[in-house]
């Protein structure tokens, strides 16, 4: 069997960047991705920046993919991963077509979805934020007539501004009802204070508004104490985070939700409910690294909470502590599309490193570090406020592991 | 109101893993054995981040740096001729 050089697993802007990096060094590489198209969530996005340039994701995926092509890279879609295994100082990566040998593994499979769990939430009709996402950018299909996003978080406001754009018609974005799973999404302090602490970077009018109340506790609080009953309107569409989706009613599918107003600690105001005719749900409860695959080769996790959870053990240089594996882009921590695609080159130089051990492939590596690092600092979009805590966390465990 | 799923596959509901863990204080592991949740045909695709959160919500434990459910190949439904090896080798 062909020994790859590097298999690459998750063709998104981590995946593909890293694939141009080992091409250019002239190694032997397969992408794989479970998708039918190349680009990961980049094939989704579209946003306008601060500075009213606009981000489009399906351009910045066609660029990474002809770049890839025109080197040569072996690319495959519609091909699932489903284990990697060690074998003599190399790999097996087991699919649901055949095996492909590797002497290194990147793995760079993105991010998924939480769900907020409220009564209702399994009827058709109901979706995460990202399906509506690939539904309307990618696949283009209406995914209904009249919608309600459950969940008010940076995903959110992004997504659904790009459904308006499309043309859909949406209620609100309002905060699910408090249970032991919504917890602090469901709590208008805790998401007040979030979304303020990254307001100043958001191209959205709702997180500038948040901005305002940034620096103060007690600031967010009056926010939130007299926050209007109407909500805040971004786009004509209003932001809730006084009122909650109690639950999604229906036989068959989706027909309504029940809202209720809450109080500033998120209980139930009693006699407020109202039910409101929808005809599509979207859940956007967040995000968390996709790491699967990193367990199953044996790569230690560390729980890093602003990483977005469980985060394979690695390095600046996206090392693991297992030889030859390797992460990049949103299975080490929710970030923008660029700093995904900038982890990805240090990942690929990081291989091409090992492989050829060229002393100026080392000085390569340390500037695609710092443009990683370039590329955080100016984001425009941020997940959570305290990234670059996390980032540290993460890089000091590594540490502990080779030491210790 | 009614009840929230959280297992899809198995139709765990909320208040079933509340009712566990106020008797048992399980383990992530006794949990999923004692309600067969996150052991559907999906592989815990979906609710393995909504059962680490119910568990660590309701016992108030912080989490821990090891995944509490262990990961387990084939991380997608696969079919035994495929584990079998005769859809593999080039
Ligand atoms: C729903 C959603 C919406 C998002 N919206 C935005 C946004 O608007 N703006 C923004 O900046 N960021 C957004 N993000 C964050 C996004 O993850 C990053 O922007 C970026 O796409 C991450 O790049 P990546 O290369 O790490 O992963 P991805 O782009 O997610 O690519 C990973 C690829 O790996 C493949 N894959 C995963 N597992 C397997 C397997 N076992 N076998 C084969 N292939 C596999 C997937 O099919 C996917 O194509 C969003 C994320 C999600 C999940």
């Amino acid at each position: 069997m062909q020994k790859h050089d590097a298999v690459i697993i998750g063709a998104g802007p981590a995946g593909l960047n890293a694939a141009i990096a080992l091409r250019k060094h002239d190694l032997n590489v397969l992408v794989i991705d479970e998708f039918p198209h190349l680009g990961g969530r980049l094939l989704g996005q579209l946003h306008e920046e601060p500075n009213g340039e606009w981000w489009n994701g399906i351009k910045e995926a066609e660029k990474l993919v002809n770049e890839a092509k025109a080197l040569n890279t072996e690319m495959l879609t519609n091909v699932s991963v489903h284990h990697i295994q060690r074998k003599d100082g190399a790999f097996v990566v087991h699919t649901n077509r055949k095996n492909y040998e590797a002497k290194n593994v990147l793995i760079a499979t993105g991010a998924a979805e939480t769900a907020n769990p409220i009564p209702g939430w399994t009827l058709p009709g109901v979706m995460t934020i990202g399906a509506a996402q690939v539904m309307t950018n990618v696949h283009r299909v209406r995914v209904g007539e009249k919608g309600i996003v459950i969940g008010v978080n940076v995903l959110a406001a992004a997504i659904a501004r790009e459904l308006l754009l499309a043309g859909i018609r949406l209620h609100s974005l309002a905060l699910p009802i408090n249970n032991a799973v919504t917890d602090e999404q469901s709590h208008p302090k805790m998401v007040m204070e979030r979304l303020s602490r990254i307001a100043h970077l958001a191209p959205s009018p709702l997180l500038r508004f948040g901005g305002k109340f940034a620096k103060y506790k007690w600031a967010q609080n009056i926010a939130v104490s007299f926050y209007p009953k109407k909500g805040i309107n971004m786009w004509d569409v209003p932001i809730h985070l006084r009122k909650a989706v109690k639950e999604i009613n229906g036989t068959e599918q989706v027909e309504s939700v029940t809202m209720v107003d809450i109080t500033k600690d998120g209980e139930i105001i009693p006699g407020t409910e109202e039910e409101i005719p929808v005809d599509f749900v979207c859940i956007a409860g967040g995000l968390y690294p996709l790491a699967e695959l990193a367990a199953v080769v044996g790569v230690p996790f560390k729980y890093v909470e602003p990483l977005g959870g469980h985060v394979p053990v690695h390095n600046e240089k996206m090392e693991t502590p297992v030889e030859g594996v390797y992460v990049a882009g949103n299975i080490t921590g929710i970030e923008s599309a660029k700093v995904a695609r900038a982890q990805g080159k240090v990942a690929g130089l990081s291989i091409a490193f090992r492989m050829k051990k060229d002393a100026a492939i080392q000085k390569e590596i340390e500037k695609a570090m710092d443009e990683v690092k370039t590329t955080r600092d100016n984001a425009t979009i941020q997940f959570h406020p305290e990234i670059a805590r996390g980032r540290d966390d993460i890089h000091a465990q590594f540490n502990k592991y080779l030491n210790g | 109101m009614r009840d929230v799923i959280i297992c899809r596959c198995e139709e765990v509901t909320l208040s079933q893993l509340e009712e566990i863990i106020k008797h048992h204080d399980p383990s992530a592991r006794e949990l999923k054995l004692r309600t067969r949740a996150g052991m559907g045909i999906c592989g815990g695709k979906t609710c393995r981040p909504l059962l680490d959160k119910v568990l660590q919500k309701l016992t108030d434990k912080p989490p821990t740096d090891d995944i509490p459910l262990k990961v387990q190949p084939p991380v997608r439904p696969t079919s035994l001729a495929q584990l079998g090896g005769s859809g593999d080798e080039t």
